[in-house]
């Protein structure tokens, strides 16, 4: 007897210390868990904000589909508009704009009147004042985030900061004695038992809100004894250790609310904003009530597909509210008639993903992928939504074309299919707009924009127009009114001679500059590189931002160096701003999840070329455009200003595109990641995705203009001998010409000039210049 | 020959009308963002309302607001040379004369391009270039523009310190 005792005893004393151990064992998990970061929050990246000014087409910038984007609910009435809404009216938008909430650059929450005139914004008043405003600004789009393994997106609360109605919301239907219990709540889960017992299964859960916390915080969601222990007695230490707000907060932002897309949406901050588009402060009752009623199953009673489901259960939620004491009578019947509005699903557009990859590149080492995913950064990025949404179509699109167009394009497997890229920067600022670094993301993420170096064929050929017309020690090589030798050229070089050919397999004797550019003659213009240096023309190269390696071969002038598109985008950007070398950017700032800016961008300039040369350059392409191998640009009736470069390689392995207008600069390749023959030229290939692009884009009308600096004199010339054009001459254009560089002969005649013959009229012509622009 | 009262009255009413009309088209003094916003297109408009509420958050000593309007001002109109010419003023402001001296260049530039550098502007131009040289230790370039700005607009550059509202 006494040694049963005995056994017992021992027993009970090791099962007691295995007992306790295991309690320590939970309780050390638990202090873990609540003492360091508690949750993972993966950093967002977001676009440039859209700017409402007076003048914008609003059909043309897709206000409507931007507001749905960026969650904004449509309302019926205009008596009392809560932010986050807008009524759209054929002549008047009303738009109740959201807070942005940022450290340096706050807006406030505006309740704002954009009256139309024929579709365009005619003006924008502050209502209720009717102050007129100059501009607006809307929230920027969330383009994405650095998902960690679990793929969980969520906006931290805090427990201070959500409405009173949703906690009460919560407590009515999950656990209506939180407040109170230590915990478990014992005669919760009396009732469950008796509810289970006669229903003759499980119908019902016993869980507070402290056992869902310890279950979703440690364990698995098996449904067995031994987890329903464990969630039992980590609840109590939870409870234990932890205030009751704190353990609160903890649930709110852990709880499993929905989905969008392949993304885990968790937590009420983040339900806000994809049910509601909002923040968990400015839920409403119903609202609130909403969230707490699809707890218990998200997707079973997803408001988006079981809409009149998830509305029963609201308002049952409701009705708990009002039972319990939690909401009064009258409001109660509100929140019930109250509609179920829900933002539009927006899932993160997948068209950024290549430029969320080269942001993460880019960004300084601090920020590694670990940091990315779990610290709840926001990167404000340069990106312009619209222009990175048409630039994905015009790419998608095109190549599907040239593939119809070109059966034998087609390739089975999609890791080997035709391919493309398309980026686009804003010159003068180098703010990068749009990237696409492939076909499809999912299928390859090797980004062909910033990644892959081809060659670049005609493309690279205006730097060494660059370089024969700058001004250097013995003055340019040649002005707009040289013409150059097209014959046949042999240049030896130590693997044997070298004897280019032009596209259409002729020679042209002389020719025009502007018609050696205009048709991208290879004869004339290796010529010209091969006179002026190779290494002059790789100057120019590496001043305009080129960085990959350019060998010092006669080749060179005709594109053979790998360059990447984003370098090619970065040199014309240099052409397009005047000769000043943009740095490319990416982000504008990048704030903590405490809201501290921890980075700022700043523009940075750099004259790198004279802005005359420049100028020359532009008009050059200009001519392309308008006449040349870019002439295609014009065929859908695109109006403005436009210079641009065609390039395509040997066998037509890889097609170019570049093209600028006075505000963007956009670079478009294509070809295979095994090079293989394409079979068209870029005019056919390349070309129509920039137009489409710059179409969609600008509507078809390109603002503002290339102008001439005071510094470039604009004269009569002869086109048949470039000598300049007095009163007689037969033929005559106007040209443009450098400081000292005028034609030094005379049509008709072919004579000198007089020393008072010039034209130009110095600064008369300049008087009179600046009077007809300003008068 | 003697006028009669006449003349004199119809000159005497003449020559300010004339002074009010070439004041109204080529203003007076040196130029004022406020003036512009009404002029160019619907972007360049946008973008100069945006400037002049940068300039009022620097006055009110919100550089970061203000910075992030300019910014705005030239994603709206990438060529507006007084979005520069404000950031000039600003990174002079916050210490960083070499940053403005880059600001100026493209100022100047586009407002050479645009036919837009007059008279009214050129002070700003040599008064911010004279003091940022001035600031980076370039006191030989930087105290010659300095003076000419002083000279040709006394009232704003007297003091040699071009403030927020001034441009505003």
């Amino acid at each position: 007897m006494r040694s049963l005792a005995g056994a017992v005893a021992i027993a009970a004393f090791v099962g007691g210390f295995a007992i306790a151990g295991w309690v320590i064992d939970l309780d050390r998990k638990v202090t873990a868990r609540f003492e360091g970061r508690q949750f993972s929050v993966p950093s967002r990246v977001f676009s440039a904000p859209s700017i409402l000014y007076p003048g914008l087409d609003v059909e043309l910038v897709d206000l409507r589909g931007t507001l749905e984007r960026l969650g904004y609910r449509q309302a019926g009435s205009t008596r009392k508009l809560p932010a986050g809404q807008y009524v759209w009216r054929p002549d008047r938008i009303r738009i109740h704009l959201r807070a942005f909430e940022h450290p340096s650059r706050p807006e406030p929450s505006r309740d704002v009147v954009l009256r139309l005139d024929r579709g365009a914004v005619d003006e924008i008043r502050l209502l209720p004042s009717g102050r007129e405003l100059g501009a607006v600004l809307l929230e920027p789009e969330q383009l994405g985030a650095y998902y960690g393994r679990d793929h969980e997106q969520r906006e931290l609360v805090e427990v201070d900061g959500v409405p009173r109605h949703l906690l009460d919301a919560v407590f009515a239907v999950e656990d209506q004695r939180f407040e109170t219990h230590p915990g478990i709540d014992i005669k919760r889960i009396g009732g469950a038992m008796w509810a289970n017992l006669r229903a003759g299964s499980i119908r019902q859960g016993g869980s507070t809100l402290t056992q869902q916390l310890a279950k979703n915080f440690f364990l698995t969601p098996e449904r067995t004894l031994r987890r329903k222990a464990q969630e039992a007695v980590m609840a109590l230490l939870i409870e234990l250790r932890y205030e009751k707000p704190e353990i609160l907060q903890a649930y709110l932002n852990e709880i499993y609310l929905g989905q969008r897309g392949s993304t885990a949406i968790h937590g009420v901050g983040e339900a806000a904003h994809l049910y509601f588009g909002k923040r968990g402060h400015d839920l409403t009752v119903a609202e609130s009530a909403l969230l707490a009623a699809i707890i218990q199953s998200p997707n079973g009673i997803s408001p988006y597909r079981e809409p009149e489901r998830a509305t029963r259960r609201r308002n049952l939620v409701l009705h708990l509210m009002h039972e319990q004491d939690r909401i009064d009578e009258r409001t109660l019947r509100e929140a019930v008639a109250e509609p179920l509005r829900l933002a539009a699903v927006t899932p993160d557009p997948g068209d950024a993903r290549y430029f969320l990859e080269l942001l993460r590149r880019q960004l300084p080492e601090a920020y590694d992928k670990d940091v990315l995913v779990s610290q709840g950064l926001r990167i404000y990025s340069t990106l312009d939504r619209r222009a990175q949404r048409i630039a994905a179509t015009a790419l998608r699109n095109g190549l599907a074309e040239l593939e119809r167009n070109f059966p034998a394009l087609q390739r089975d497997d999609p890791l080997h299919a035709l391919q493309g890229c398309l980026v686009a920067l804003r010159p003068q600022t180098g703010e990068l707009l749009a990237l696409v670094g492939g076909r499809d993301y999912g299928v390859s993420q090797f980004d062909r924009c910033t990644q892959a170096r081809r060659p670049t064929g005609s493309v690279f050929k205006p730097f060494v127009y660059i370089a024969a017309l700058e001004p250097s020690g013995s003055g340019p090589a040649i002005t707009l009114a040289s013409f150059l030798d097209d014959s046949p050229l042999e240049i030896q070089t130590p693997s044997g001679p070298w004897t280019p050919e032009n596209y259409d397999h002729k020679f042209h004797d002389s020719v025009p500059v502007r018609e050696a550019i205009e048709r991208s003659m290879n004869v004339a213009t290796a010529r010209l590189a091969w006179e002026i240096g190779i290494r002059r023309v790789i100057g120019v190269a590496r001043r305009l931002g080129i960085t990959s390696p350019l060998p010092p071969v006669p080749s060179l002038a005709l594109g053979t160096a790998e360059i990447s598109p984003l370098e090619v985008a970065r040199a014309y950007a240099t052409i397009a701003s005047g000769g000043v070398r943009p740095v490319v950017q990416t982000i504008e700032d990048l704030v903590d999840a405490e809201g501290r800016t921890l980075e700022r961008r700043r523009l940075r300039f750099e004259r790198v070329l004279d802005v005359g040369t420049a100028y020359l350059v532009t008009s050059l392409l200009e001519g392309v455009a308008d006449r040349g191998t870019a002439r295609g640009v014009r065929r859908n009736g695109l109006r403005g200003p436009v210079a641009a470069k065609t390039g395509t390689t040997d066998a037509e392995r890889d097609l170019w595109f570049v093209g600028y207008t006075p505000e963007l600069v956009a670079v478009v390749w294509i070809g295979f990641d095994e090079p293989a023959s394409i079979g068209v030229p870029s005019s056919v290939g390349a070309l129509p995705i920039w137009r489409r692009f710059v179409q969609d884009l600008t509507g078809g009308e390109i603002r503002g203009a290339f102008l001439r600096p005071p510094v470039v004199q604009e004269v009569e010339i002869d086109p048949t001998s470039g000598a300049l054009a007095l009163a007689g001459c037969p033929e005559r254009r106007r040209e443009f010409f450098l400081p000292g560089t005028l034609p030094d002969v005379v049509c008709p005649g072919g004579g000198p000039v007089e020393p008072d013959g010039d034209p130009s009229n110095g600064t008369q012509q300049e008087f009179f210049d600046w009077v007809r622009r300003n008068l | 020959m003697a006028r009669g009262p006449g003349a004199l009255l119809a000159l005497a009413l003449l020559l300010p009308a004339l002074g009010l009309g070439c004041a109204s088209v080529f203003g007076t003094g040196p130029v004022r963002v406020s003036e512009l916003t009404d002029d160019g297109d619907a972007p360049r408009r946008a973008s100069m309302r945006l400037v002049e509420r940068g300039l009022a958050a620097d006055a009110a000593f919100q550089p970061s607001f203000a910075l992030s309007r300019y910014e705005r001002a030239i994603q709206v109109d990438p060529t507006n040379p007084f979005a520069y010419l404000a950031l000039a003023r600003h990174s002079l402001d916050g210490g960083e004369p070499e940053r403005a001296l880059e600001y100026l260049d493209q100022a100047e530039m586009f407002l050479q391009s645009q036919g837009q550098d007059s008279p009214r502007v050129e002070p700003h131009l040599d008064g911010l270039r004279g003091s940022a040289l001035l600031a980076a230790g370039r006191s030989t370039e930087g105290v010659p523009l300095l003076d000419r700005a002083r000279r040709a607009a006394p009232s704003v550059w007297g003091d040699g310190y071009l403030s927020a509202d001034e441009l505003r």
